[in-house]
């Protein structure tokens, strides 16, 4: 069993799968990226799909279901952002959605986009981004600009800090959890390669996908919840 | 493993609002145009209802007023015709009384008139028969006996002429 080998292979893989031979490889295209761009397309043939041919009345079991799934990911994420930000809910629930489905890729033998740490810190920087935006718009500048000088001015610093570790805890959390569930996955596949790896694969690939998905947009929300209190 | 490319966060950044656009085009706004037509014709079959009920309280007050209105023109009525039924009746058995007072009257008057006839009949028939009986002495001879019968068969047909 080489398992040196098998975590090289798994983390120091190159992820570059369009190459661009300008600018010195500044505008590859991840294998991650790829991944996205065909969950978004088959994510929108879905919904297509899923909401054509809508009607006010007796709706079809199709409509029931697109009815309820955006009354489900509303309720999801608007129970947690709080009546406040309850116009945030959209957004949140796609980021559930997107995580959602990039983890669970893995279970099609692809490799699951989170586990690109650029796509991590994408997605966490516009988490930041939002969570400032919300507190500008609700507070307006001056005010936000003061609240980091709350509950104490001797806070201030911690609370700037804070601009830069929220972003990156989500983005180191959802990074090392997909990729701690991907090279456990691969060690058991190396030592039993029959029965066991399918039992666990319904853990690691499906479950901790999306609770790692509901992890994030949690985080995400409770901060946007803090910053329009 | 850990390099960033900043362009692929870019792109993430990027994937992440085309992700938001579809489900906003193509579920949410879709699901809301339903749901905001639903909750609309909700609302216009409730005023709807409400205003029939209404409508309906309306008129059942009016038909209730106006329901009084008619039993008391009924007792009106009832008396009204009550009282020319009584009229009537007085009227009838007025008239009645006084035409059986004439006919009475008048049963009388022809009942003396028949009397009189009667006895006027009877007193000439008495005057012929004591004509013919004076004839029959006259003619016949006289002796006491003869008279004598003459005299009670004069008596008897009297007699019998007045029963």
């Amino acid at each position: 069993m080489d398992i040196g080998g098998l975590l090289n292979e798994l983390l120091l893989e190159d992820k570059v799968l369009i190459h661009f031979d300008f600018m010195n490889g500044f505008f590859d295209i991840n294998k991650s990226i790829v991944v996205t761009w065909g969950v978004i397309a088959v994510l929108a043939v879905f919904l297509l799909w899923l909401t054509s041919n809508m009607k006010v009345h007796d709706i079809s079991n199709k409509q029931l279901v697109a009815e309820m799934i955006v009354d489900g990911l509303r309720g999801i994420t608007g129970g947690m952002l709080g009546e406040e930000a309850v116009r945030y809910r959209d957004y949140m629930a796609v980021v559930l959605v997107f995580i959602g489905a990039s983890n669970l890729v893995g279970l099609f033998g692809l490799t699951p986009a989170t586990m690109d740490l650029n796509v991590t810190l994408g997605l966490a920087l516009m988490s930041i981004v939002l969570v400032e935006v919300a507190g500008i718009k609700f507070k307006g500048f001056g005010k936000w600009m003061k609240s980091f000088a709350q509950p104490m001015w001797v806070v201030a610093p911690m609370n700037i800090l804070e601009l830069g570790i929220r972003p990156l805890s989500l983005c180191m959390r959802l990074f090392g959890n997909v990729i701690g569930a991907t090279v456990i996955m691969e060690l058991l596949k190396m030592a039993v390669p029959v029965i066991i790896p399918a039992a666990f694969s319904v853990y690691f690939d499906i479950f901790d996908g999306l609770i790692q998905a509901y992890v994030f947009v949690f985080l995400t929300s409770l901060y946007i919840k803090e910053a329009v209190e | 493993m850990l390099n960033i490319s900043i362009m692929n966060v870019v792109w993430t950044v990027i994937n992440l609002l085309i992700l938001y656009i579809v489900f906003k085009l193509f579920l949410f706004k879709r699901v809301d145009a339903i749901l905001l037509k639903r909750r609309e014709e909700i609302e216009h079959t409730k005023a709807e209802a409400q205003r029939k009920e209404r409508e309906a309280e309306e008129l059942k007050e009016s038909y209730a007023k106006k329901l009084q209105g008619a039993g008391k023109e009924c007792e009106d009525l009832v008396a009204q015709s009550k009282k020319d039924g009584y009229d009537e009746y007085d009227r009838i058995i007025n008239d009645a009384k006084a035409k059986a007072e004439q006919i009475i009257i008048e049963a009388k008057h022809n009942a003396q008139i028949e009397a009189q006839r009667e006895k006027d009949a009877y007193v000439s028939e008495l005057t012929d028969l004591v004509v013919h009986a004076a004839n029959k002495i006259a003619v016949s001879k006289h002796d006491e006996e003869s008279d004598k019968e003459l005299y009670n068969k004069f008596i008897f047909e009297a007699i019998e002429k007045s029963e």
